[in-house]
């Protein structure tokens, strides 16, 4: 997994690039969590991600946790086919905010 | 086609790139739609990432490798997990309630969506564990 940030007032746009399962969460978490944690608005755009497994999700549920409980939002942005489909298996196109 | 092809891997996280990838290799050879080996794909790594999480939670092994194989006879799909981690208490094995959002336990819960069976036996020595993912495609 690679990764870009961009910023551009209270946006921080994440751009994640690669494969994201348990190997990689953490390294996921490192980028995006200080983030959210400074309460920015935070995008993640994952366009460029091929495949995400319950463990990358698990981190998209903790990351908007955390923002919803701090008073901001993380938002899923071009989101790839395949990761799209693991979320509507997950069941969370309605709990995660998607953009 | 029938086929039966497996594979030992290491047991820790970098190896699930390369289960993925001896994977798909074998389902490239089968003829169902893309989304299906997607799944697939999907359902044995989570499978495998159960055996490192889990079974091998708290145990330091840098040589201990589990083996997939995967098998299809008359358009029955079988793939056998076997390690030598801590025995599986099939009592523990449930995925958490789908609307209790929250981080973790949906590896279950994306393997049980995709097969359509999922049993765990004693393995044979030297295997602790045996478990076997089964679908009909």
């Amino acid at each position: 997994m690679t990764y870009k940030v961009t910023e551009e007032g209270n946006i921080s746009t994440v751009f994640l690039q690669g494969e994201i399962d348990m190997d990689v969460t953490d390294k996921a978490k490192e980028v995006i969590m200080p983030l959210v944690e400074a309460k920015k608005e935070v995008h993640l755009n994952l366009k460029d991600v091929q495949y995400m497994d319950s463990s990358g999700i698990s981190v998209l549920i903790e990351s908007h946790q955390k923002a919803n409980e701090l008073g901001t939002k993380v938002i899923l942005k071009d989101i790839s086919k395949s990761v799209l489909k693991v979320i509507m298996m997950a069941k969370l196109e309605q709990v995660l905010n998607l953009g | 086609m029938n086929i039966s092809e497996s594979k030992d891997f290491l047991v820790n996280s970098a190896s699930l790139k390369e289960v993925r990838i001896f994977s798909r290799e074998i389902f490239e050879k089968i003829d169902i739609n893309e989304d299906l080996k997607d799944e697939l794909v999907l359902a044995i790594a989570e499978a495998a990432q159960n055996i490192v999480k889990h079974a091998y939670k708290n145990i330091d092994s840098k040589t201990d490798k589990m083996e997939i194989k995967i098998s299809l006879k008359d358009s029955e799909l079988e793939i056998g997990f076997f390690d030598k981690g801590r025995p599986v208490d099939t009592a523990n094995v449930r995925h958490r309630k789908i609307d209790d959002v929250k981080p973790g336990g949906l590896g279950t819960f994306f393997i049980q969506q995709i097969m359509d069976a999922v049993v765990f036996k004693e393995g044979e020595k030297p295997w602790i564990n045996h478990l076997v993912l089964t679908k009909k495609i």
